[in-house]
């Protein structure tokens, strides 16, 4: 009786070294050090783990990380949409450098972009000087640590709505507008649906990124506890402090909600493709 | 509703679509635009609905000018060519869309929508599917639903771009019946545009041949394949052979014979004459008008093509089975019917 | 005839359409144009010889010479790791194939911060491993091999998730034919498979070497900021941030921001000229 085969037959050369390198890379640079963090925070136990993760400071750093996050990604749902829209279907000067330059936040490093933000929204700044007057001090406040969340999650919507746009069958609001339906219609009822599993994917990796985004944001932030102090920053103080324990909770949660978000990501590719026959 | 179409040419930057193309449309007609790609039926067809503006002319839906109408107004039934379902939508909601969009006091009620898409889908044959989505269908009952949510809007005329053209041969035929007996119920007025000549000759009351952004002809399905109006329409439409021939002092000369037509008021010169396979009538070589050589033979269905060369060019005949014919044959043969034209233009030939 | 787009007459009309791309080119330079023309506003303001001698500093010289150092070892090595992924996960069938393509996804949904962490918790002071290779004379924290492996980690998958899709979409067909006529297996590689993924090889190695140049949050968490050895260029613009030096660290991102535009620019030239030969989804 022949033995059940690991792999398909196949005459191409390779395949042992090949995949056995690239486990064993992946292991010994993600995997592992990531399982001895995981392993680390179980060996603190259930209420250990509760209450280095209720503590207050650590509260309010997890609560404005997610608030700032999800304002970043919800604002850029509505712009990354509009961008992707633009770039699709519009032509216009610049189209080519504006499509390239959305890709910047990707690019840039992030300190970098730190501390342009802070030095464009700073009262005296370029921005900021015409904000001030207005009451909205952006610099040091929670509304610093959303603008930088928005800088640098910006991509992520625009670049997954953009191509299932480009692919979307113009007859269909050919046939809206046949029907009698308006352009807003249209637009709600026809393109929107068409468009929203690429928009909550976009979303949910926006909010992802944000989530555990430090260096853009450590500068225009301010860092003041309680007030303007995100949840990866606290993980640095801690490690300052020698207090592992307390760094590796804050690590913990902050991993489980991002592989939340994009377990979310599955779930709605999942869902798209059993019901609508096709992938984003 | 009647259609016109009046003086209407529409370009796209430096290229034409339509020159100049007039159409009347009665009321309840079935219309097919027919003829090869590029030849702007397509075009036309979204100009009637409203998907494109014309470069100028007009078109008039029951007398008044519709040009400028968009196309939300127009209440025109366009099923298109890959139906355009939408896709989120499941069956049903995709037939009520155009009662749900209407503004609110033209809007009847939820269950009214309801009852009015039930009903459109038992028409087309497809109820007990109202809950299912557009990608749980084949593609036969996917063009029903297109039918149906189109009729749901009470078009004033039916559009239908290619409407079997992403079928298969088999679901082809059925649907084409179908569609036929549905027009003869319902009674809109019917414009399809296709590129295949059977569906045109054979679903529609009046085809119309068009050819480099013109009509060429726009007659029934039987004058169209009789007596074609044009070079164009003869090759396009059946099968045909074009044979060279002469006027002579008003006579048809071919290979040296006479045709035994006159053609008046007409100068000396070279002419084309076309004729069909099955008006190509074979007989013993010397008894016919002229002779030819047979180049081979193909079998078609219950009849035989025969090819064969001779002065004039070559031409294909059609024959029983019963007929004895092989390859280097000599054949004599003589034509039922035939068409004289010079330079694309018919040219009335009178015994 | 084929239609591009939507004809013009159910599209949006000039004034929404002059408001929609007014609205997105208000929004990106807000968020983008703004601060990048920021970065080198703020670099010159000083003067051109400020800016030179911020960049000729010896502190800034050593930052750079890192910087092209760490980048220099983790590039290469995510290149070959993410070839050998994509020959192994696009040319053969195995069970644990999705699972494998998800874990190699997995550093870009994890802080840098915590990619950072984790190697402290390994190497750190209260580990094991850490005083272990200590005792033999390696230094992982605080040193060179540390601020590698985090960038290591950080930029991962760039090449492999470029390159997976791509070669499951060549197939195997090429290479079955150069075995066919002969050729051997590295032959094979070496002539047919690695000349159709050059440019997507290119466009992954782009995008990764910009990352790894740029990379802040995990080697910050690692380097212990020892100036003048442990200091990358961005972790050595935030000292200079810090010690209000605003000139300096302007002039040493002004480097960082050409570096990216640099980046895009390439980018974008060879997904116009190259489109059909990089990999057919373009997520991120």
């Amino acid at each position: 009786m022949a033995l059940p085969r690991f792999r398909q037959p196949s005459i191409l050369p390779g395949f042992g070294p090949a995949l056995g390198f690239t486990v064993f890379y992946l292991s010994a640079v993600a995997l592992i050090p990531l399982g001895v963090l995981v392993l680390r925070a179980a060996g603190f136990g259930l209420g250990d783990l509760w209450s280095l993760a209720t503590d207050e400071r650590t509260l309010a750093a997890l609560r404005l990380s997610f608030g700032a996050s999800l304002i970043a990604a919800l604002i850029n749902l509505v712009f990354g949409v509009l961008l992707a829209w633009v770039l699709v279907r519009y032509r216009f000067p610049g189209k080519r450098v504006l499509d390239a330059m959305v890709d910047l936040p990707f690019a840039l490093p992030t300190a970098v972009a730190g501390i342009a933000l802070t030095t464009i929204y700073a009262p005296n700044g370029w921005i900021g000087q015409f904000l001030e007057p207005l009451g909205l001090t952006v610099v040091f406040t929670p509304a610093g640590v959303v603008i930088a969340l928005v800088f640098i999650s910006l991509p992520f919507v625009v670049r997954t709505v953009q191509p299932v746009l480009a692919d979307l069958d113009h007859e269909l609001e050919e046939a809206a507008a046949s029907l009698g339906a308006s352009r807003l219609q249209t637009f709600r009822k026809v393109i929107l649906p068409a468009l929203t599993p690429s928009v909550m994917t976009g979303f949910a990796l926006a909010f992802a990124r944000s989530i555990g985004e430090y260096g853009s944001v450590i500068f225009i932030a301010g860092n003041i506890p309680y007030v303007s102090e995100i949840a990866p920053l606290l993980i640095v103080i801690r490690l300052e402090e020698f207090d592992y324990d307390a760094a590796t909770a804050i690590a913990l949660i902050i991993l489980i909600i991002s592989f939340a978000a994009l377990f979310a990501i599955n779930l709605i590719q999942a869902w798209t493709r059993r019901r609508h026959g096709h992938v984003l | 509703m009647d259609l016109s179409i009046d003086r209407v040419t529409k370009e796209f930057g430096d290229f034409s679509a339509l020159h100049e193309v007039s159409l009347d449309i009665a009321s309840g007609e079935l219309i097919a635009l027919l003829g090869p790609s590029g030849s702007g039926k397509t075009t036309l067809l979204r100009l009637i609905a409203g998907l494109e503006y014309p470069s100028s002319g007009r078109i008039l839906f029951g007398g008044e000018d519709a040009s400028r109408t968009r196309i939300q107004d127009r209440r025109v039934g366009f099923v298109f060519q890959h139906y355009a379902l939408f896709r989120h939508m499941k069956v049903i909601d995709n037939v009520a869309f155009g009662l749900d969009v209407r503004p609110g006091r033209d809007r009847p009620g939820k269950s009214e929508i309801r009852d009015r898409a039930r009903e459109l889908l038992r028409l087309v044959q497809l109820d007990g599917l109202e809950d299912r989505f557009p990608s749980q269908l084949s593609g036969g009952q996917r063009q029903r639903v297109a039918l149906a949510r189109a009729l749901a809007i009470e078009p004033s005329v039916l559009l239908l771009d290619e409407p079997f053209g992403a079928l298969d041969a088999q679901v082809r035929k059925e649907l084409r019946v179908w569609l036929r007996e549905l027009h003869d119920a319902t009674g809109h007025t019917t414009v399809f545009v296709t590129h295949d000549q059977e569906e045109a000759l054979e679903l529609a009351d009046r085809v119309v041949v068009m050819s480099q952004g013109r009509i060429e002809q726009a007659d029934t399905p039987a004058r169209v394949y009789d007596s074609p109006a044009s070079e164009f329409v003869y090759r396009f439409v059946g099968e045909s052979s074009r044979l060279k021939a002469a006027i002579v002092q008003g006579a048809v000369r071919m290979g040296g014979m006479d045709l035994g037509s006159r053609v008046e008021g007409v100068q000396d010169g070279p002419a084309d004459v076309y004729v069909r396979p099955h008006a190509v009538e074979l007989c013993e070589a010397g008894a016919g008008f002229l002779t030819g050589k047979v180049d081979h033979v193909r079998r078609n269905g219950g009849r035989q093509i025969v090819s064969l060369s001779s002065p004039a060019g070559g031409l294909d005949a059609e024959a029983s089975l019963a007929a004895q014919i092989v390859p280097g044959d000599a054949v004599g043969f003589r034509f039922a019917r035939w068409s004289l034209y010079r330079e694309g233009a018919p040219l009335e030939a009178a015994p | 005839m084929s239609f591009s787009a939507p004809s013009p007459r159910v599209t949006e009309g000039p004034i929404t359409r002059a408001v929609l791309i007014g609205t997105a080119v208000l929004f990106l330079a807000v968020f983008l144009f703004v601060p990048l023309a920021g970065v080198f506003f703020e670099a010159f303001r000083r003067g051109i010889g400020v800016y030179l001698a911020a960049l000729t500093e010896p502190e800034a010289v050593s930052a750079i010479q890192l910087t092209l150092l760490v980048a220099g070892i983790s590039v290469p090595l995510n290149a070959v790791f993410g070839v050998a992924a994509a020959w192994s996960i696009a040319k053969f069938e195995f069970p644990g194939k999705a699972m494998l393509v998800t874990l190699i996804d997995l550093p870009f949904s994890v802080s840098p911060v915590v990619a950072g962490l984790v190697y402290v918790l390994l190497f750190g002071a209260g580990s094991v491993l850490g005083p272990a290779l200590e005792d033999m004379g390696i230094r992982v924290l605080f040193a060179v091999p540390g601020l590698v492996l985090a960038t290591v980690f950080v930029t991962l998958p760039f090449v492999a998730r470029e390159l997976i899709p791509l070669m499951q979409e060549q197939g195997t067909a090429s290479e079955e034919a150069a075995l066919s006529l002969g050729a051997g297996g590295w032959q094979t590689f070496w002539r047919v498979t690695l000349p159709s993924i050059r440019w997507a090889l290119l466009y992954g190695v782009l995008l990764c070497n910009a990352r790894a140049m740029g990379e802040f949050g995990a080697v910050s968490v690692v380097s212990g900021h020892i100036r003048g050895e442990t200091n990358t260029m961005p972790l050595y613009v935030e000292i200079l941030y810090n010690e209000y030096n605003f000139a300096a660290a302007f002039a040493v991102s002004s480097v960082l921001a050409l570096l990216a535009i640099l980046t895009l620019g390439l980018k974008g030239l060879l997904e116009w000229r190259f489109a059909g030969e990089l990999a057919a989804n373009r997520r991120h």
